[in-house]
């Protein structure tokens, strides 16, 4: 699978069949379910489709304890922005190959969200530049991974897993298991309000705030990257064969090492994001319960990255992102109090599982997809 | 997708362990590796640091509950071990404690069953959750990784619905066999260290001196070699979570008997990453095809050194995650510089 080379920008098109024009008509239901089947982004469409289809209907028969309607939906949001942006930190580090994947985003979130509370909450700095800062000292932390991984050679699964229990140790360490939640950092989380946005003709529908400051400019920068850069094109190098890569004359390690660097640094901004949410800084943010890191790994498996790396987008990281935040938003409607958080646990393993043998199954039919 | 393509090693040879067929005995490397000598020395220095720091570590009051500790991750970390030596990894451990020590609590305080019968069901619910896992990624054909993550949300469902939203109270002392206390020990040995030292004997005899051990660092070392060369291979890796499913189970056993008579949802959390921490720590080679038991075993006992001894220097105990974080760093570094070495030899 590492060999081949699949270019994940461009997809294979789903017509195949266009060197036989007089059975195309025929063949239209094969192509359909080939597509469906092979093109995760297809797939996630119409999964999509699917649970807000099935939500409205349950909502409109009054199944649920409260409407599932646009208004909701998109208040739901606020819980896909740390999700698609450390999602996509996964994509990043995952692709970079060799076993890429990162443990430790959800330590260096509770670390830096400590290094920002006492930047912008006990020191007084400026918002912006405790925002730079967070940035910097998150992308700190990825570089201690990238230089393991990259330069030393260590395994990506296990230097990640010793960072995590550095970081997140560090993070409790630093300000003696006590959260930061000083004036300015409650006053942080207007930041993390919702703000009326006019939508068509209807009612302005409520946008979580972080959605437009972080996850949007992250979405579009990643997207850059990956597919616009120079950079893009050698991650996806690297990741797909990294010997052919280093023959071709890239810097592999250079490639590798800014991977996890980035991976850092988003993971600093979404630090900036929990603090808003939580009004608060707090040493275990992004460790307590399952953590952080495993929805994010999970979100961008879900969204097409292969595990083995060089194949992985940012649409499908995205799409991947809005299903599960509108079916959990949905199970919370439908299934009420402390068992609704549980089905979500539920859904979220079995649509992972169900994406990870449907990828097991299309690509022994169909060859290696994207 | 075979398993060995989520890292193409480097051109690392899978080494000469897995032709053991011509020259018996003569293959096998040396009983003890350098990374076991090397983390021998390390927990030696340790302790007598210890000793010297705080006069009461080396005392039963203080080496008995480290034994007692470490028995449950070393447990699993026997598990763990055939997993990574076939290029797996199962990160839904966690889960499967807890939902074992659900079930068994539960059947405890309702009908009061004795210890082998509480024992039994704890391997069997373990066995059957190692079923699933083991049937997804030998048959489904997906990298383990992917499948564990996605079972153990699987997992954590089903054990917080039967947990039901709060804790298990009143859990009667049948399992005092393994606990800490003077029902758990004999001649002052803790019964869970012992039988933890028995599986590892098993594991460790079994993975170094019959076929069917050498098959699994051969499907580590290159699953379709392997294939080719005969080996079942799907039925091993089956088998080889299966086994960890079950040994978990009896871990759980372990877990409850040094709780309290309250059992919290909160149980196992976090066991997956110190048992991979363990393994990892005792020289197993996470591309697979490279390990042994007695290395997860002394990463076992180093990082329960570690824990404790920073409790009882009175530090702050999350320190503790911080030295684990070194010492996986310098074990894998260690193990990587004498790769290279042995390659430009």
């Amino acid at each position: 699978m590492s060999t081949v080379v699949s270019p994940p920008t461009q997809a294979p098109r789903p017509d195949g069949g266009s060197t036989h024009p007089q059975s195309r008509a025929r063949q239209l239901p094969a192509v359909l379910l080939r597509a469906l089947l092979t093109q995760r982004i297809v797939l996630l469409l119409v999964l999509l489709a699917a649970v807000v289809i099935t939500m409205t209907t349950l909502s409109s028969r009054n199944y649920l304890t409260a409407p599932f309607d646009l208004p909701y939906m998109s208040s739901a949001l606020i819980s896909a922005v740390p999700l698609v942006m450390l999602g996509l930190a996964q994509l990043l580090v995952i692709a970079s190959g060799r076993g890429g994947i990162d443990l430790s985003v959800g330590a260096i979130v509770s670390l830096t969200s400590m290094v920002f509370g006492f930047a912008y909450g006990e020191w007084g700095w400026p918002l912006w530049i405790a925002v730079l800062l967070a940035a910097g000292f998150g992308g700190l932390c990825g570089a201690v991974n990238g230089l393991l991984i990259a330069y030393v050679g260590y395994p990506a699964l296990i230097t990640t897993l010793a960072t995590y229990y550095a970081f997140s140790s560090l993070a409790i360490v630093i300000n003696d298991q006590q959260p930061i939640s000083t004036a300015p950092i409650q006053e942080f989380f207007s930041s993390a309000r919702s703000i009326q946005v006019p939508v068509g003709g209807g009612d302005p529908l409520p946008v979580p705030l972080g959605t437009l400051t972080f996850l949007l400019p992250t979405v579009l920068v990643v997207w850059v990257l990956l597919n616009r850069t120079t950079y893009g094109r050698r991650l996806y190098g690297i990741g797909t064969n990294d010997v052919a890569a280093e023959w071709a004359g890239i810097d592999v390690r250079r490639t590798r090492f800014t991977a996890y660097l980035l991976a850092g640094v988003i993971s600093g901004l979404v630090a900036v994001v929990t603090v808003a949410q939580f009004a608060s800084a707090r040493p275990d943010a992004g460790v307590t319960g399952s953590g952080m890191a495993l929805p994010a790994i999970t979100i961008a498996v879900l969204g097409g990255v292969a595990i083995t790396g060089g194949i992985g987008r940012v649409a499908g990281v995205v799409l991947a992102t809005l299903l599960i935040v509108w079916l959990n938003a949905g199970i919370l409607l439908a299934v009420p109090g402390n068992a609704g958080s549980q089905f979500q646990l539920f859904a979220l393993g079995i649509v992972l599982v169900f994406a990870a043998l449907l990828n097991g199954l299309t690509s022994r039919r169909y060859g290696t997809t994207g | 997708m075979s398993s060995s393509t989520l890292a193409p090693t480097d051109g690392t040879p899978p080494g000469p362990r897995a032709h053991t067929a011509t020259a018996r005995g003569r293959v096998l490397p040396f009983p003890i590796t350098g990374q076991e000598i090397v983390l021998i020395v390390v927990i030696a220095v340790l302790w007598a640091v210890l000793a010297v720091a705080t006069p009461a570590f080396l005392t039963g009051g203080s080496i008995v509950p480290l034994l007692v500790a470490m028995a449950p991750v070393a447990l699993i970390g026997i598990g763990m071990t055939i997993i990574i030596i076939t290029g797996g990894i199962d990160v839904s451990v966690a889960g499967m404690v807890m939902v074992c020590a659900v079930v068994v609590a539960k059947t405890m305080v309702g009908s009061g069953v004795s210890l082998p019968v509480a024992v039994l069901l704890s391997v069997l619910v373990g066995g059957v959750l190692g079923l699933v896992n083991g049937l997804l990624i030998a048959y489904g054909r997906v990298h383990a990784i992917i499948i564990t993550f996605g079972t153990a949300n699987l997992f954590e469902f089903l054990g917080l619905r039967i947990f039901g939203g709060s804790t298990v109270n009143g859990i009667p002392g049948t399992l005092g066999f393994f606990g800490r206390g003077d029902a758990g020990r004999t001649l002052g040995v803790p019964h869970s260290f012992l039988i933890m030292l028995l599986v590892a004997a098993a594991a460790w005899y079994y993975l170094r001196h019959t076929a069917g051990g050498r098959h699994l660092y051969a499907i580590g070392g290159d699953a379709d070699a392997a294939r080719l060369a005969g080996v079942k291979v799907q039925r091993r890796v089956l088998s080889a979570y299966v086994l960890t499913g079950l040994l978990t189970g009896l871990a759980a056993c372990f877990v409850i008997a040094q709780g309290t008579s309250t059992l919290a949802p909160n149980v196992g959390t976090g066991m997956e990453l110190s048992a991979i921490a363990a393994v990892v720590i005792g020289g197993t080679s996470i591309m697979g095809g490279r390990g042994s038991v007695l290395g997860t075993v002394l990463g076992a006992l180093l990082v329960q050194t570690v824990t404790s001894g920073v409790t009882q220097l009175g530090w702050r105990s999350q320190l503790a995650s911080l030295f684990i974080g070194i010492f996986i760093l310098i074990a894998v570094g260690a193990d990587l510089l004498r790769q290279r070495a042995r390659r430009t030899a």
